[in-house]
């Protein structure tokens, strides 16, 4: 095959930018707009919380009898609970618990929800009805109630545990969608031609299907954080579990229920702290959802 | 002032279009790059004007220019679109707009075999369409209707009561031609009406808007990528090169002897049904999107096989020369007609 | 080369019980010479695609044969078949679906070449010098290309790079399923043009869909030209044979149906006047074409003629009536 046949090459290279530099631009997309930099900027924040926070302060944070429920002042910014332990304190030793275990709750789904759905879409047949059995299933678990019954059994102390139930009992719904994607995917002709180049299954699946489905896959990790956020929150805020740890969960339910926060203006930093903690992690995320299109997608990406 | 007019009596009398200096520019990174560049043009009235260019010609935005409906954020910056018995459409706003979309100017969209609701029949949706135009006498819009389909020699009581999956593209292509005559259009325009048809369905729906054209006394534009389809339809053919009218003339004239070298080129790289296929040459480059056309000189001089150096300085003046007008200089040089001074008999009418 | 005798796809009609099966194809045969080309005409939707679709094993078939070099298709085992309809590689209609929008040039070349180098042996290096090569090929500068992701690139580009990744696996047969209709006019030639230099330059055999007559004629003018309507045969000759000497009406229409360059053409003196549109759901007996000929006889109901040479033609056809009709457009005389 040496015969080089002289064509009329169409446009070679006049009057065009070149190529952007991937990396470099991904990364700017997160600060393109006011709202991504404060996402991105509390995100950041409460992971360094996460992450340093439990060494910032002793084991067992110091109490202070003789000022329960104080309010904020220069010892305690967001004032003090009813063992007159400073809530700052409780909300950075907390964050790790919270957010550990979305996370892990958030990895779960998304491993188990997106291997699901891409081996259902692609292989369909056999697989793919006993794959979607199985999503059918997970999807018809009542989620928060079993965690209710759950933690009668189970020491929820542990992050890991937490985050691996939350996951376990969540990725149905992203299976579908990742499996309905794959599906219609599938009938895109980039895919038959790579069959028919004889690519293999795994390198069709992983290179060729995942990008395009990744948005939807970052869409939903975001997502389920934000959901595992809440059902563990709640959780602890019911008091179904026990509270052996620190947590804003912890927080929120002692404020409510022991300090009467809701009727006495004594408390209100310490049911506000965890709670505003919450939302603006939530917002954060929320915020920083519509990044994720532009980072997966080059068209987007190029503007 | 023609508003009075009933419909019959407007059929009688086609009316006219005139775009004169016309410019719609599209806002990028600080710069406005027009899209449509200063064109001048006139819809000879009772004739089939065909519009000839390729992606990015501007064609399209010229022809939703023609209802004032150019999509955002493109802007109209220069000239007008004057149209007998409406007047200047582009000074038109609201509901004055909204009496010039229909009963004006009857438009079938590009793709306008999928521009049909798939939840509803197609009746209903002509109903709509009268509704929304406050039409009293639905009773008779349906009859119209009932017409203009069998006259596609469709059946009218299955097409109506049908939905867009249960009709072929050539049957959809025809019910867009229905929405848009349905009231009483006197101006049809025609954004690409054959493409995705396959040549029966295009041989057939080119049959239709002849027909339509000839019994309803219109003034037709025909947009088109294709020259065949143009040259089998129109009176008059006028080619758009990256937002510019390059060539325009009466169709057979323009076929039998192209002066632009744009227009000879797109005719060569035409494949033919007879002759010799060794004469047919492909088109060098590729034709430029609003980024990537050359702010000076001719747009075309990049893929020109005549191009001079004054066309790299200065954008070639329209030469006027026996009923036909092009923008090239070197054409305009052989051609022995001078610009600008030779005022001749553009258009009729 | 590639033989089909008696091939037929069946699918179940939609709509329930009532509904009838629709027979995308019926008993068709035909031939794919080594370095031939031979182009598939008709109207949307009468089998072309599907026809095409099953010879790139893309599809299977319900009834007949598939002879791929000498390998019945049929009695082979799906591990068996997979390298046989590598050799048959599918340009599609649409360049922008065609290549994966989340992939540069560079992967999209490299993934099959890296594939392809394993199996011939060769080095690591050998992908980009192949690469660069092959994008030569195609008249595309590697360099530009490369780096780009496919919507960087104009529809002419894109298809040229699907053409240089059909390459990637040597190929012995491109199928170009209506390969330029998606493309700007003023570039479709230069596309015709390298699938043509490919079969002249490379020796590979070419299957050119379309329903636009001319542009098969310029890919395949010394080659075989098969009209198909609803799924069966029912002219097949050389191409210039079957455009400038058609012998059944329906072949007669489609090429009635090309636009004439009025001012250089003329219509042919027996042009006929376009159909009324295809009615799928009705079965006629007899010969399928009956409903929408325009010379139709009442006997044509009797049964659908076979594919022959009645009348001492040149070429095959269906048509219990055949007649040479001058129905494509001649050149003007005053042009």
């Amino acid at each position: 095959m040496t015969a080089i046949i002289p064509l009329l090459p169409e446009e070679a290279g006049a009057a065009t930018a070149p190529v952007r530099r991937r990396r470099r631009g991904r990364w700017r997309l997160l600060l393109r707009t006011p709202g991504r930099v404060f996402g991105f900027a509390v995100i950041a924040l409460f992971t360094l919380m996460a992450i340093i926070g439990p060494y910032l302060y002793p084991r067992n944070l110091p109490i202070d009898p003789s000022a329960i429920y104080a309010g904020p002042s220069l010892a305690h910014p967001l004032g003090t609970d009813f063992e007159g332990t400073d809530v700052l304190a409780l909300i950075v030793t907390g964050a790790r618990y919270v957010l550990l275990s979305a996370v892990i709750a958030a990895a779960v789904t998304i491993a188990i929800g997106t291997a699901a759905g891409l081996a259902s879409g692609y292989y369909r047949g056999l697989a793919d009805s006993s794959i979607m059995r199985v999503t059918d299933f997970v999807l018809t678990i009542p989620g928060f109630p079993l965690l209710i019954v759950l933690s009668t059994v189970w020491d929820f102390g542990s992050p890991y545990s937490m985050g691996l139930v939350l996951g376990i009992v969540g990725w149905g719904g992203l299976a579908r969608a990742v499996r309905s994607q794959t599906l219609s995917l599938r009938e895109r002709s980039f895919l038959e031609a790579a069959r028919g180049l004889g690519l293999p299954g795994r390198h069709i699946i992983w290179r060729e299907i995942l990008p395009n489905v990744a948005p939807y896959i970052a869409m939903n990790l975001l997502l389920s954080i934000t959901g595992a956020i809440y059902a563990e929150v709640g959780l602890f805020f019911l008091g179904v579990v026990p509270f052996n740890t620190s947590n804003w969960g912890v927080m929120l339910n002692i404020a409510v229920f022991s300090a009467g926060a809701v009727t006495s203006p004594q408390a209100l930093t310490y049911l506000l702290s965890p709670l505003i903690c919450i939302l603006l992690l939530t917002l954060a995320i929320v915020l920083l959802l519509n990044a994720v299109d532009e980072w997966f997608n080059p068209r987007l990406r190029e503007i | 002032m023609t508003a009075h007019l009933t419909a019959a009596e407007q059929r009688t009398r086609p009316a006219g279009v005139a775009v004169s200096d016309l410019t719609v520019a599209f806002p990028a990174g600080g710069r406005e790059l027009p899209a449509v560049s200063h064109v001048s043009l006139d819809l000879t009235p009772g004739k089939i004007t065909g519009l000839v260019g390729e992606s990015g010609s501007g064609k399209s935005t010229l022809a939703l220019a023609l209802m004032n409906a150019v999509p955002k954020p493109g802007l109209v910056t220069s000239g007008s679109v004057h149209i007998d018995g409406i007047g200047n459409v582009l000074s038109l706003t609201g509901s004055g707009l909204r009496r010039v979309r229909g009963p004006g100017i009857g438009y079938v969209f590009q793709a306008s075999q999928n521009s049909l609701n798939p939840l509803k029949t197609v009746g209903k949706q002509l109903l709509d369409l009268g509704r929304s135009h406050g039409e009293k006498n639905l009773r008779g819009l349906l009859r119209r209707a009932r017409e203009l389909i069998e006259d596609m020699g469709l059946d009218a009581v299955r097409v109506l009561s049908s939905y867009q999956h249960e009709l072929s593209g050539g049957m959809r292509q025809r019910v867009g031609i229905v929405f848009a005559l349905l009231l009483n259009a006197q101006v049809l325009v025609l954004d690409e009406p054959t493409t995705a048809l396959d040549m029966l369905s295009q041989a057939s729906v080119l049959e239709i808007i002849k027909r339509v054209h000839r019994d309803l006394g219109l003034t037709t534009l025909v947009i088109s990528h294709d020259l065949g389809v143009v040259g089998e339809l129109a009176d008059r053919t006028v080619v758009m090169y990256a937002g510019r009218v390059v060539e325009e003339g009466e169709t057979q004239g323009i076929l039998r002897d192209p002066r632009h070298p744009y227009t000879r080129g797109l005719l060569a790289a035409m494949p033919r049904i007879t002759g010799d296929l060794e004469l047919a040459r492909a088109l060098p480059g590729r034709p430029p999107d609003l980024l990537t056309i050359p702010r000076a000189g001719c747009v075309f001089r990049e893929r020109c096989p005549l191009a001079m150096p004054v066309c790299a300085d200065s954008e070639p003046p329209d030469t006027l020369s026996g009923g036909r007008r092009f923008a090239c200089f070197a054409a305009a040089g052989s051609a022995g007609a001078t610009s600008a001074g030779h005022a001749e008999t553009e258009a009729a009418s | 080369m590639i033989v089909a005798t008696g091939i037929t796809r069946t699918f179940a009609g939609r709509g329930g019980r009532r509904s009838t099966p629709v027979h995308a194809l019926r008993q068709v045969d035909l031939t794919i010479p080594d370095g031939g080309a031979v182009s598939f005409i008709g109207e949307s939707g009468c089998g072309k695609t599907t026809l095409g679709r099953i010879l790139c094993g893309l599809e299977g078939f319900d009834g007949g044969e598939l002879t791929i070099d000498g390998q019945p298709v049929s009695r082979l085992r799906e591990r068996q078949r997979a390298p046989l309809f590598r050799r048959i590689q599918m340009i599609h209609q649409d360049p922008y679906s065609a290549l994966n929008p989340t992939r540069t040039i560079a992967n999209i070349l490299g993934d099959p070449l890296a594939l392809r180098a394993r199996q011939l042996g060769k080095p690591d290096d050998w992908i980009a010098g192949r690469r660069a090569e092959l994008l030569g090929l195609v008249g595309l500068d590697p360099g530009y290309v490369l780096p780009r992701y496919p919507h960087m690139l104009s529809g002419g580009m894109r298809q040229r790079v699907v053409i240089a990744r059909a390459l990637t696996v040597d190929p012995e047969v491109l199928v170009a399923d209506e390969a330029v209709s998606m493309i700007d006019v003023s570039l479709r030639l230069g596309i015709l043009r390298l699938l043509r230099d490919l079969r002249s330059e490379l020796g590979i055999s070419l299957l050119f869909i379309t329903h636009d007559v001319a542009t098969a004629r310029y890919v395949g003018q010394d080659g075989e030209l098969y009209v198909i309507y609803r799924g069966a045969v029912v002219e097949h000759g050389s191409t210039d044979t079957v455009i400038q000497r058609p012998v059944h009406p329906y072949s007669q229409c489609l090429l009635s149906a090309i636009p004439v360059l009025r001012g250089i053409e003329e219509p042919g003196p027996d042009r006929l006047i376009p159909l009324a549109p295809l009615e799928e759901r009705v079965e006629p007996p007899g010969c399928l074409f009956r409903p929408r000929c325009p010379f139709a006889r009442d006997d044509c109901a009797g049964r659908q003629p076979p594919l022959g040479r009645l009348g001492g033609t040149e070429q095959e056809h269906a048509c219990r009536y055949p007649q040479n009709r001058e129905v494509v457009a001649v050149p003007a005389a005053n042009a």
